[in-house]
């Protein structure tokens, strides 16, 4: 009977979610309707009909323009109501189509005076998310030095925040630094005046938790993130970190997490490999700093826990918000640098993807992460997943595209919150590894005479001369080096450039030279002999699809010559390997 | 703990004084006297390290000043 009743409830629910979804092609605006009249048609009839309708809606149907009499295209004047008719009508057969002429607009400017200084805003396509939503709607925390009401968030909505240094209602901010980060998120936008916010029709929580030094307690952090999440924040913002792991802050922010709040933090600034705390818990997005260049900026945490990298500026180029001089107490437009200025990006585009109705703080993550750009050589994780993109990200977000892959879901949270590490499932090219070791079991099949094959000597240099144990590549330890990984993720060619992390190769270890010391060396040993053997196989396998996949040799360019190198020097291994084993063969 | 290192004005916010150590290991002073605001001056700092402290600078470990000694 439960199950019946549960069936029922699910065709319902199915039933109701289908009459109300909206096809894409409702959604744009239009005041006319075009018609395409076929070849075939006569003249004659075409006048006819366009009279008919001219009297009938009481206007002139007329040509597009006047390129349009060739094509037979008129416009009709009307709304849904009017193009469900058309459809219904004679006309239809006399038609190509009968559609809606929507209408295009130009991406939006504002008129702050001092838009143009922000380059931080081209950076993260933020015109074309604004054509859709400003955020209106959604409630962002800023967990900061407090804000106060500068000229420039004057428009800019707020709701209550808290004091939980001086425990007062007011969270006035006697430092700057909050104020500042408040405006990247939602200062006060088309208003004549200043600089642009990024969801500026969002409120705003205040929530002073830092004092006037800029630092503050981890007992007080965490009771504002369950302020924040009990007083209807949707998006919390955490431009700080330090201190150690936590038992208090991670209860209260899972809390926030489980009541749908979307936690976003800085990785910090000291330039290392690991994300600060709060940023690195699983259920926070770590955001790293770019420059106007869209290089990491020189402080920037990077590595283990970053999710995304958004503008934090660097001496060349900061990002410009109104905010309060401590000394002064006045207002001032100030130039800022910090992964404290790339984390309230990424909560103001989180605000605008919210406000397309997304509210599992997972799927936000989802779509901000895949709608980021993609940095193409990102050996040491400064990325994550890529660069903010607030415009793809919105129309991601509004195509409700988001595949989920559990599986890589749960090895991120259970990974990184358990075992201390964390993967980047995009820091390896997959399929070229792949083909370099079957590629290299493909040679070894091919001398299969003579070769013994299920030896762990010659499996083993197959595998090390070809691909390495390559998804090590993408695991990151929390405050450890990451080039360890890289060289137990290395094959023997990428030796060369594991300590550097980047992906050109070294001429002299993608060659025949290392399997040729491996078998002279070993030659005399009658089990290590088959893994110098294997190596120069898979080293063979190695440079032959690298040479058509990605030829990237140093000092001999990513051209035609780095290829030929790669390519002689893979038939220089495979026929060491040929010669090595037919030698072996003859002695047995 | 005692650290040796070099006053320096790190460029985040409105500006924040560190303890940078030679190996360039750099503490966030907290509670430090206004003796200590100068940049480029090698001292001597005994204190302990906050970790129950996050800030909005996030440079380095918390050094909370206890007493100090110029060099």
């Amino acid at each position: 009977m439960k199950r019946l009743m549960l069936l029922c409830l699910f065709i319902l629910g199915l039933g109701f979610a289908l009459f109300n979804f909206k096809g894409l092609a409702q959604q744009g605006e239009f005041d006319s309707i075009i018609l395409d009249f076929k070849e075939e048609v006569p003249i004659a009839t075409i006048s006819e009909e366009i009279k008919q309708l001219s009297s009938k809606y009481n206007q002139q149907v007329h040509l597009n323009s006047i390129f349009s009499i060739s094509d037979r295209v008129y416009i009709v004047e009307g709304d849904k109501k009017t193009l469900k008719e058309l459809r219904r009508s004679p006309l239809k057969e006399d038609t190509e189509y009968i559609e809606a002429n929507y209408l295009y607009h130009a991406l939006e400017v504002p008129n702050d005076p001092e838009y143009s200084k922000q380059w931080n805003f081209r950076n993260i396509n933020v015109e074309k998310a604004w054509d859709e939503t400003k955020g209106e709607g959604i409630t962002v925390a800023v967990i900061d030095t407090g804000v106060s009401k500068v000229p420039d968030l004057k428009l800019t909505k707020f709701v209550k925040g808290y004091d939980f240094v001086n425990d007062k209602d007011d969270a006035g901010d006697d430092q700057g630094h909050g104020t500042h980060v408040a405006g990247t998120i939602a200062q006060s936008t088309n208003n004549g005046y200043g600089v642009a916010g990024i969801a500026y029709k969002a409120n705003i929580m205040p929530l002073k938790v830092l004092a006037a030094s800029g630092g503050g307690t981890i007992a007080d952090i965490a009771e504002s993130i369950k302020f924040a999440a009990d007083n209807g924040a949707d998006v919390i913002n955490m431009s700080l970190g330090g201190g150690g792991a936590s038992s208090m802050m991670e209860e209260a922010i899972k809390y926030a997490h489980d009541k749908g709040v979307v936690i976003i933090a800085a990785a910090g600034n000291e330039n290392r490999n690991s994300s600060s705390y709060p940023a690195r818990y699983p259920d926070v997005i770590s955001v790293s700093a770019i420059d106007s260049a869209g290089a990491k900026a020189p402080y920037s945490n990077f590595g283990a826990g970053v999710d995304i990298s958004a503008p934090g500026g660097s001496e060349a180029g900061k990002i410009i918000q109104n905010t309060v001089n401590p000394r002064t107490g006045e207002s001032v437009f100030a130039g800022f640098q910090g992964t404290s200025m790339a984390a309230p990006h990424v909560a103001g585009v989180a605000a605008l993807v919210r406000s397309t109705g997304i509210d599992n703080p997972d799927e936000v993550r989802d779509i901000l992460k895949q709608s980021s750009r993609k940095v193409q050589e990102d050996h040491l994780n400064h990325f994550g997943s890529g660069n903010l993109d607030a415009g793809a990200a919105v129309e991601l977000a509004l195509k409700g595209k988001i595949t989920f892959n559990d599986f890589f879901r749960w090895l991120r949270k259970s990974g990184y919150l358990n075992l201390g590490f964390w993967i980047d499932g995009g820091a390896v090219a997959l399929l070229p590894k792949l083909g370099m070791v079957l590629g290299s079991y493909l040679l070894a099949w091919f001398l299969r005479n003579y070769l013994p094959m299920m030896t762990l000597g010659l499996n083993g240099g197959l595998i090390f001369g070809s691909s390495g144990l390559f998804f090590l590549q993408g695991l990151y330890w929390f405050d450890l080096p990451q080039w360890p990984m890289r060289l137990a993720g290395s094959s023997i060619p990428e030796l060369g450039s594991v300590v550097l992390g980047n992906s050109s190769l070294n001429p002299l270890f993608a060659s025949v030279l290392i399997p040729f010391g491996l078998i002279i060396l070993l030659m005399g040993n009658p089990s290590l002999k088959w893994f110098a053997i294997g190596s120069s196989i898979g080293v063979a396998a190695c440079l032959g699809i690298t040479a058509f996949t990605d030829p990237n040799v140093w000092l001999l360019g990513t051209g035609t010559f780095a290829q030929g190198y790669l390519l002689v020097n893979a038939f220089l291994c495979l026929g060491l390997a040929f010669l090595a084993s037919q030698k072996e063969m003859l002695q047995t | 703990m005692k650290v040796i290192g070099k006053m320096e004005m790190k460029g985040f916010g409105f500006g924040v004084w560190a303890l940078v150590m030679d190996d360039g290991t750099t503490y966030e002073l907290k509670n430090y006297p206004p003796e200590l605001e100068e940049e480029g001056i090698k001292v001597e700092v005994e204190g302990k390290i906050r970790d129950d402290v996050m800030t909005m600078a996030m440079i380095g470990k918390v050094l909370e000043v206890e007493s100090f000694k110029k060099l």
